[in-house]
C-alpha cells in the first residue's frame, strides 16, 4: 500500500521473518536464562567452595559470549532489520505506537551488553561479591529486556483495551502480557539448562561431570510444571479466532501446535531419565540432540504464535498485508490501486487486466503468499477457472477464517481473478490459444484463457 | 510535491513525543554511535597494519600493539552495535516513510549486513581470543574483517543518500522489485563514504594515542611511542581529508552545497566552527608529535576533533533536511506526548548510566584490562 514490496523468491518475506526470529528468539532467551544460571552457578562454587565448578562457570562464560553477545544481540537487530523490510506499515506502527517502550528496551540492552562484557573480562580480577553483583546488574537488566519487548509482541495478537484508548499503557499491559512473560520466563531457565548440558556434558573430570549435568537438568523444572498451566492462561486471554485456529480451523497450524507440545513432553521426560536420573551416562551427542529438539520447539512455538494472529498483524487494527481495518470503506469504494502508491496501473482497462491483477496480488496477497514457493499460490489454485476464483475471492475471509477479505473494487477483483487464473494447472499444462490481454512483461505466465 | 514520486504517507500514528526531544535523541546517540564505530572501522585497518609493520621490522611495539588493539576491537564493535540501536529507532520515528522505502529498493545488499556482521564480528573475536594459535593466518583474518565492515559502512551510505533522494524511487522499484540493486549512480555517495571512512582512520588514530597514554603510566617508552604512533594515523587521515572533504561538499546538489557556504548562517557556522577545531586539533597535533611530553597537547587535539565530529554530526542532519526539505514537513506530525512514559525513560536511562558508572568504577580500581 504505502511501502514497495520486496519479492523474496522461493521462501517468501514471511518465512525469511521466521528463519531470523526464531534463531534470535533461541539465542535470546537462553541468554536471559543463561545469565541467571551464570550468576547462581558461581554462588554455589563459592557456597560449597568447589574450584571444578568455578572452572566450569568461567569457561562457560566465554561460551556464553560469544554465542549471546555476537549471534543473540545481531539476529535481534537482524530481525528489526528483517520486518522493516517485508512488513513496513506494521514496523512503522510499532514503532511509533511503542518509540518509548523501545528507547526503555535500548537502556536495558546497553546495560545487559556491558555487564555481560563486564562480567567476562573481570572474571578472578574482581573480589566475588562485585563480581556476583555484576551478574546480577546483567540477569536483572536482559530480564527487563524482555519484559519491555514481551509487551510489545504480546500487544500484536490482543491490543486489548489500546484499540479503543490508543494509550501506551493498555497496550503494553496487554491481556497476554503477563502469561506470556511467564511462559518466556520459564522458558528462558529451561533453555539454559540444555545449553549448560552441552558444556557440562563435556567436562573431563567424572564426578563433577556427573554433580553438573545432573544441576544442568534441573534448570527444566520449572518450565514443565509452569509451562502446561501458564499455556492454559495464555490460550484463555487469545481471541477466539485465534484459538480456532491453533485447534483444527487451520490444520497446518494445529499440527505444529501439537508437535510444540509433543517436543517439550520428549525434553522433559528424557531430560528426567536422562541427565537428571542417570547424569554419568549422558554423552556429548545427547546434549546436542536434546538442544536440537529446544530448536524445533522453539521454532514450532513461534511459528504457530505467528500463524495465529492471521488475518492481522495487529489484531483488529492492521490485516497482514498491511491494509487498516479502520480504512476498510475507502479501499472497496476507491480501489485498492488508487491508494497504492507502488503500482503503476491505477485505471483498470481490458488491456492491463493481467498487470494490474499482478499488482493487486503483490500489494494483497504477497505479504503472505509466493506464486510457486512457500505457500505457494499456484497450488492453491489447482484448476479453478476464473470465475470460481473470482467468487472465493468475494468471501476470503468466511471461507478461510485466517485471511483477510479482498480490499479492492469490484473491477479490481476481477484483475486480480484473472491474473491468479493464469496460475492455475489448466493454464499452464495447456497454454492459451488466444491471447487478449498480452502480458508482454510476464516472465513464464502466459496471458488469460478465460477472458471474455 | 512531486506527484510521480512514491512517498509513503505519515504513520498515522501520532508521534509520541515532541518533534525536537526525538531529533535531539536522534543527534545525541548517533555521535555515541559513530565514535565507537570510527574505533571499529579505522582500527580493524590499522591493526592490520600495523601487525603487518610489526612483523617486517621485527618490532616489538607495533606487534605488541597490535596484540592490544585485537582485544580491544570485538568490544568496540559491541559498542558501535548495541548504541546503533538507539539511532536506527528515532531514525525510523521521524523518517520512516523515507528509510523503509529506500530500504526495501535494496533489501538484499541491507539484509546482508546482518549476516555479514556476524561474520566479521566473529573474526574479530577469532583474532582476539586464538592471537597465538594462528600466527601467520591472522593477519588475513582481522583484514578479512576489517574490510567486511568498510562494505557494510559502504551499504549504509547507499542506504542513507537513497532515503534522501525520493526522486530516484520509482524507476529504481520497477527496474528490480527484488531489492537486488546499490544506489551507485548517485555521485554522492562515493565522496560521502569516502569521507565517513577516512575519518575512522583518524579517530581510530587517537583511540591508539590514548592507549599510549593509558600505557605510559608503566612503560613511558612504549607509550610515548604508541601516542605519537596514533598521531600519524590522525594526521594523515585528516590531510587526506581535507581534499575528500571538499570532494564531497562539492558532490551535494547546489542549493544545499551553498547552505554551509555562506547561503545559511546556521549551517554556515557550524561548518565553518567545524573546520576550525579540525586545524586547530591538526596543529595542536603536530606540536604534540615533535614535543618530549605529547600527551597535554594530545589531549587538547582530542578535545577540539571532538567538537569537528559534533559538528559533523549537526552537519550531517542539516544536509538530510535540506534534501528532504521538498518532501516532508516536520511540522505535519500529529504530536500527542506520553509524558509519563518519557519521564520513565529518562529515569531508567539515568539508572542505566549509575550502573554503568559503577561497574567502570569497580573495574577501574582493580586495573581490569581486557
Amino acid at each position: 500500500m504505502n511501502y514497495p514490496v520486496w519479492e523474496v523468491p522461493v521462501i517468501g518475506g514471511g518465512l525469511l521473518i521466521g528463519f531470523v526470529a526464531i534463531l534470535h528468539a533461541f539465542v535470546a532467551h537462553f541468554a536471559i536464562g543463561g545469565s541467571l544460571f551464570l550468576v547462581l552457578t558461581e554462588r554455589k562454587a563459592y557456597r560449597e567452595n568447589d574450584t571444578g565448578i568455578l572452572q566450569f562457570v568461567k569457561g562457560h562464560t566465554r561460551f556464553f559470549l560469544l554465542l549471546t553477545i555476537v549471534f543473540g544481540a545481531v539476529t535481534g537487530v537482524g530481525v528489526w532489520f528483517t520486518i522493516a523490510l517485508v512488513h513496513p506499515s506494521a514496523t512503522s506502527a510499532l514503532i511509533h505506537i511503542f518509540v518509548w517502550g523501545w528507547a526503555i528496551e535500548w537502556v536495558m540492552f546497553l546495560v545487559e551488553i556491558t555487564s555481560a562484557l563486564f562480567y567476562y573480562y573481570t572474571w578472578e580480577k574482581l573480589d566475588r561479591k562485585t563480581h556476583l553483583r555484576i551478574g546480577w546488574i546483567y540477569f536483572i537488566a536482559s530480564w527487563l529486556s524482555l519484559a519491555v519487548i514481551n509487551g510489545i509482541l504480546a500487544f500484536m495478537l490482543t491490543p486489548g483495551r489500546w484499540l479503543q484508548t490508543r494509550n501506551f499503557w493498555d497496550g503494553f499491559f496487554n491481556p497476554t502480557y503477563v502469561p506470556s512473560l511467564v511462559l518466556r520466563t520459564v522458558v528462558c531457565l529451561a533453555l539454559a539448562g540444555l545449553y549448560a548440558l552441552l558444556t557440562t556434558s563435556r567436562l573431563e573430570e567424572e564426578d563433577l561431570r556427573a554433580k553438573l549435568v545432573r544441576y544442568a537438568a534441573k534448570w527444566l523444572a520449572p518450565a514443565f510444571f509452569i509451562l502446561p498451566l501458564a499455556g492454559v492462561w495464555y490460550i484463555s486471554q487469545i481471541p477466539p479466532l485465534a484459538r480456532q485456529i491453533s485447534m483444527g480451523g487451520a490444520p497446518a497450524v494445529t499440527i505444529f501446535a501439537g508437535l510444540s507440545i509433543l517436543f517439550s513432553v520428549i525434553i522433559f521426560s528424557f531430560a528426567y531419565f536422562g541427565p537428571y536420573k542417570y547424569p554419568r551416562y549422558f554423552p556429548f551427542p545427547f546434549a546436542v540432540m536434546f538442544l536440537l529438539m529446544g530448536l524445533l520447539v522453539t521454532g514450532v512455538t513461534e511459528w504457530v504464535r505467528e500463524a495465529v494472529r492471521k488475518p492481522y498483524i495487529v489484531y483488529d487494527n492492521m490485516y497482514s498485508n498491511a491494509f487498516l481495518v479502520s480504512s476498510e470503506g475507502q479501499y472497496r469504494l476507491g480501489g485498492a490501486l488508487a491508494h497504492a502508491k507502488w503500482v503503476q496501473t491505477k485505471e483498470i482497462e481490458d488491456a492491463n487486466m493481467f498487470i494490474a491483477g499482478r499488482e493487486l496480488f503483490q500489494i494483497q496477497c504477497q505479504s503472505c503468499h509466493t506464486v510457486d514457493g512457500y505457500n505457494g499460490i499456484r497450488p492453491l489454485l489447482q484448476d479453478w477457472p476464473e470465475d470460481f476464483i473470482d467468487r472465493q475471492l468475494q468471501h476470503l475471509e468466511t471461507l478461510k477464517g485466517f485471511m483477510p477479505p479482498f480490499l479492492g473494487t469490484e473491477e479490481e477483483r476481477h484483475a486480480l481473478a484473472r491474473y491468479l487464473s493464469t496460475l492455475t494447472r489448466r493454464t499452464t499444462e495447456s497454454p492459451p490459444v488466444r491471447d487478449l490481454t498480452s502480458p508482454s512483461s510476464s516472465g513464464s505466465s502466459q496471458g488469460s484463457p478465460n477472458a471474455k | 510535491m512531486p506527484s510521480d514520486v512514491p512517498i509513503p504517507d505519515l504513520d498515522p500514528i501520532s508521534l509520541p513525543a515532541p518533534v525536537w526531544l526525538l531529533k535531539a535523541l536522534l543527534l545525541l546517540t548517533f555521535f555515541l554511535h559513530i565514535i565507537p564505530m570510527n574505533f571499529a572501522l579505522g582500527g580493524g585497518f590499522i591493526t592490520a597494519a600495523t601487525e603487518f609493520i610489526g612483523r617486517k621490522k621485527n618490532s616489538v611495539h607495533h606487534l605488541s600493539l597490535a596484540s592490544s588493539l585485537a582485544k580491544m576491537l570485538p568490544i568496540t564493535i559491541a559498542f558501535t552495535i548495541t548504541l546503533g540501536v538507539a539511532p536506527l529507532l528515532f531514525v525510523q520515528v521521524l523518517y520512516g516513510q523515507f528509510f523503509y522505502s529506500s530500504s526495501i529498493l535494496i533489501a538484499w545488499p541491507w539484509f546482508s549486513i546482518v549476516v555479514i556482521l556476524i561474520l566479521a564480528y566473529y573474526g574479530f573475536y577469532l583474532y582476539a581470543f586464538r592471537w597465538e594459535k594462528l600466527q601467520g593466518s591472522r593477519l588475513i583474518l582481522v583484514l578479512g574483517s576489517a574490510v567486511v565492515f568498510a562494505i557494510i559502512g559502504f551499504l549504509y551510505t547507499n542506504n542513507l543518500v537513497l532515503m534522501l533522494t525520493p526522486e530516484k524511487w520509482s524507476a529504481m522499484y520497477f527496474r528490480n522489485p527484488h531489492g537486488m540493486q546499490l544506489n551507485l549512480s548517485d555521485p554522492t555517495v562515493i565522496p560521502r563514504y569516502l569521507h565517513f571512512f577516512t575519518a575512522s582512520f583518524a579517530l581510530a588514530g587517537i583511540l591508539v594515542s590514548i592507549y599510549g597514554m593509558v600505557k605510559s603510566k608503566e612503560n613511558p617508552d612504549y607509550g610515548r611511542w604508541g601516542i605519537r604512533y596514533g598521531v600519524v594515523w590522525f594526521l594523515v587521515a585528516t590531510l587526506i581529508q581535507l581534499g575528500i572533504g571538499s570532494w564531497f561538499l562539492l558532490s551535494l546538489p547546489v542549493h544545499i552545497r551553498n547552505l554551509f557556504l555562506g547561503g545559511d548562517l546556521l549551517a554556515t557556522g557550524i561548518f565553518l566552527t567545524a573546520l576550525l577545531c579540525a586545524l586547530v586539533s591538526l596543529v595542536l597535533m603536530v606540536v604534540g608529535y615533535v614535543s618530549a611530553n605529547p600527551a597535554p597537547k594530545v589531549i587538547s587535539g582530542i578535545g577540539f576533533i571532538t567538537l569537528t565530529v559534533v559538528g559533523m554530526v549537526l552537519m550531517r542532519d542539516l544536509v538530510r533536511d535540506a534534501y528532504l526539505d521538498r518532501y516532508f514537513d516536520v511540522s505535519r506530525f500529529p504530536v500527542h506526548s506520553q509524558t509519563g512514559v518519557i519521564v520513565l525513560f529518562f529515569l531508567l536511562f539515568v539508572v542505566g548510566l549509575v550502573v554503568l558508572g559503577y561497574m567502570v568504577r569497580k573495574a577501574v580500581a582493580a586495573r581490569v584490562t581486557v
